[in-house]
């Protein structure tokens, strides 16, 4: 040890020839070198001795007991660590190394002796001063160092309660898991308003419940919005809620298909201008004749229904006349109304709940091409399902009727139409026709002897607009509820439905025959 | 088909699900304001009365309309064990004729509401559709203009997909994992099971409202 070597202390000054170099004894003491140079050779025995077991182990091939010799090792370990930091003091002072300049440490030396930084090293250090002391280099050194000193405390401080954060909740997550929970809790009131809430709102949006309204808070007072003024019309006539599709009766422009599907598409044009016309003046006389200024196309039809509307005209000698053309002009409305919605594309195929009972029966018949017998037939069918609901102010023969179309499980419709007065059904009924041969059968049989049919009923255009888009219509199915009147001919030749014409229209009639397959098979059907 | 679960958030909420969502989704929010008309036949029209939806869409320039019919769910012991509900569900584009042609067919209007809310619309292992909305009331007959909330605290989520027959399972397993994202503000059921609010709500949503709390130096 130079340095010990070097230190003279005030103990050798008695032996002026002889230096004894002995350390300063308080530094002695500090360092305790005595104990640690015992230590150090109790370790130096003891690894020695170890090594030794090893050797013996290894020379005799035997399996070591790891466990006794890492326990060796760890003993060996800790007393090692230990006295290194007690070396470590003595080094600082009194240890030098390399000790003696020779050939391998000639070269690197002169570096190792500068103080001077590495270029690169330097300028990363310079970098770095001048982050951190960043608008500081100007104050006085004190004053940086000041101001280093909190930065420091307030890092220190942020990551304590950072810590502190991440411990409680670490609590809390472990708390959780094994002890009650520490999670904040609804309170009981709140909860329970907000369960009620909660419901409201779920059978709300679910079933409607809180939505409905009263029939009698169920008329448009106010103004429509946007999006349903052209939808539904508004009328000044009532529009209480059963009468909701009276209410587009009457008001709204007509619908109409793509007219491309057969030459009737630009009657169904006219006839919606018209339609029009007559909602404006929904009393007036002028409906009736527009309609019938129209009827020149169906003449192009055989069977068309026309004919058949005369043709029950002709066995009924009740006709009332006057109240026919009212009746037939509201009548021809709802129809041309209902005509022109099924003859819509929508309607093709549509799956109505209404006609769910015939499409059972007539299913085949979807398919095919329209005739003008179906055609009426859908007509008469669509019809017959609205006017089932809308006309029951006006009677509810219609409703009779429209049971007696459907299958015989609708027996509820039936039961409602057998109370229906009137004789004004009758006209409609007549519209409803599938088959005119059936017709006739219909109408006794429905009204009970009560036999008026306006004429002009049978003549509306509605029948001649049949669009072929009336997918969902099938042919009517009657039921026969008394006596009926079977005309077997076909309504050929049919020349427009004005009252006049009844006469000259049943000759004709009778001579032609229904030749469609399909209304022989309802025929057959019907006639079981 | 479809998938469908609902829940409830208040309203106070609602702008920090917004940005859950915007998170989780990716895409940006779509307004929603839906009129919705429900319309019921009568029973005398068929064996059963059925009951069709007729939703406008008010959002667009041009309100478009769309007629739904919801059917029956899934039923069976498999169904009460997945936590959404499974159900026919048909949907349809129509012309704004469609309310007309309804009533001549006999449907009476049973009764409407209207939606305003903001809706979501992304793929993640299933095309994932959700909904948050407030449910209005008109007082008078279609008065748009003047509904009013049903609920005004609470506002209605609701997370949709469509789902066919053979691949129902690999839509609710997606929209189950969804569903725990946002599992700290609020809870989701299927339509007929009432689920409360959640009670790490309010401290979820004052996280995801605030900057990101990181503390200054």
């Amino acid at each position: 040890m130079a340095a010990m070597e070097g230190v003279t202390m005030a103990g050798a000054q008695d032996q002026p020839p002889k230096v004894v170099e002995r350390l300063n004894p308080a530094v002695q003491q500090q360092l305790n070198l005595d104990s640690v140079k015992t230590r150090a050779i109790s370790l130096f025995k003891a690894i020695s001795r170890i090594l030794e077991e090893f050797d013996v182990i290894a020379r005799t091939n035997a399996v070591p007991k790891w466990q006794y010799v890492l326990g060796q090792f760890s003993m060996v370990n800790l007393e090692l660590y230990n006295i290194v930091e007690d070396i470590k003091n003595v080094s600082k002072a009194f240890v030098v190394h390399p000790k003696n300049v020779n050939a391998e440490n000639a070269t690197i030396l002169p570096v190792m002796l500068s103080s001077k930084l590495l270029p690169e090293i330097e300028v990363e250090d310079n970098v770095k001063r001048e982050q951190l002391l960043h608008g500081m280099q100007i104050l006085p050194v004190a004053a940086q160092i000041e101001k280093l000193k909190t930065r420091i405390d307030m890092i220190g401080a942020a990551c304590e309660s950072a810590e502190k954060i991440i411990a409680d909740a670490r609590k809390a997550y472990f708390g959780t898991r094994q002890g009650p929970t520490l999670l904040p809790t609804v309170d009981k009131v709140q909860a329970a308003k907000i369960q009620e809430q909660e419901n409201l709102l779920r059978s709300a949006v679910n079933h409607g419940e809180g939505l409905r309204m009263p029939g009698d808070q169920r008329q448009v007072t106010s103004s429509l919005p946007m999006h349903l003024v052209d939808v539904l019309a508004t009328n000044d006539t009532t529009q209480t809620f059963p009468d909701s599709s009276g209410m587009y009766q009457k008001g709204t422009p007509p619908l109409l298909t793509t007219a491309g599907n057969n030459s009737q598409g630009s009657l169904l044009q006219v006839s919606g201008a018209q339609f029009g016309r007559a909602a404006a003046s929904p009393s007036g006389a002028t409906g009736s004749t527009s309609f019938d200024n129209t009827t020149a196309s169906p003449l192009q039809y055989a069977n068309s229904p026309r004919s058949g509307a005369n043709i029950m005209n002709m066995p009924s000698p009740q006709q009332q006349q006057p109240q026919q053309l009212q009746q037939h002009q509201q009548q021809q409305r709802q129809k041309m109304m209902q005509q022109q919605l099924l003859n819509q594309q929508q309607l093709r195929g549509s799956s109505m709940p209404s006609l769910g009972q015939m499409q059972g029966q007539h299913h085949v018949q979807f398919s095919q091409p329209l005739s003008a017998q179906q055609l009426q037939g859908r007509q008469l069918a669509s019809s017959a399902m609205h006017m089932g609901q809308n006309q029951l102010n006006q009677g509810n023969q219609l409703n009779r009727q429209l049971n007696q179309f459907s299958s015989p499980a609708n027996s509820a419709i039936f039961n409602a139409a057998q109370t229906t007065p009137a004789s004004q059904m009758i006209p409609n009924m007549s519209a409803m026709m599938p088959s005119q041969s059936i017709l006739p059968r219909m109408q006794f049989g429905i009204s009970g002897g009560n036999r008026t049919l306006p004429a002009p009923s049978l003549s509306d255009q509605m029948y001649n607009m049949g669009a072929a888009n009336a997918g969902g219509m099938m042919p009517i199915q009657q039921q026969q509820q008394q006596q009926q009147q079977q005309q077997q001919g076909a309504f050929g030749n049919m020349s427009q439905n004005t009252p006049q014409n009844i006469q000259s229209n049943m000759l004709p009639m009778q001579n032609t025959s229904q030749n469609h397959p399909n209304f022989q098979q309802q025929r057959q059907q019907n006639q079981q | 088909m479809e998938c469908v679960v609902q829940g409830i958030i208040e309203t106070k909420h609602v702008e920090a699900l917004e940005i859950l969502l915007q998170g989780l989704c990716g895409v940006h929010r779509e307004s929603l304001r839906v009129h919705e008309l429900c319309l019921k036949s009568v029973p005398n029209l068929g064996l059963v009365s059925s009951e069709i939806r007729l939703l406008c869409d008010l959002e667009q320039p041009e309100p478009t309309w769309t007629v739904r019919h919801v059917g029956g769910a899934l039923r069976g012991a498999g169904a009460d064990q997945i936590s959404v509900l499974v159900r026919n569900m048909m949907e349809s584009k129509v012309s704004k004729n469609a309310l007309r042609l309804f009533y001549a067919l006999g449907y009476k209007l049973d009764h409407e509401l209207l939606r305003v809310g903001f809706t979501f619309q992304f793929h993640r292992g299933a095309q994932i559709t959700v909904t948050v909305s407030s449910v209005n009331k008109m007082l008078k007959l279609h008065s748009t203009d003047e509904a009013v909330p049903v609920t005004p605290g609470i506002q209605l989520v609701e997370v949709t997909a469509p789902a066919s027959s053979e691949n129902y399972t690999e839509v609710v397993a997606a929209m189950s994992s969804f569903c725990e994202y946002l599992a700290p503000l609020l809870h989701l059921s299927k339509p007929g099971v009432s689920t409360g609010v959640v009670p790490t709500a309010a401290a979820a949503a004052a996280s995801l409202m605030s900057d990101g709390g990181g503390t200054a130096l």
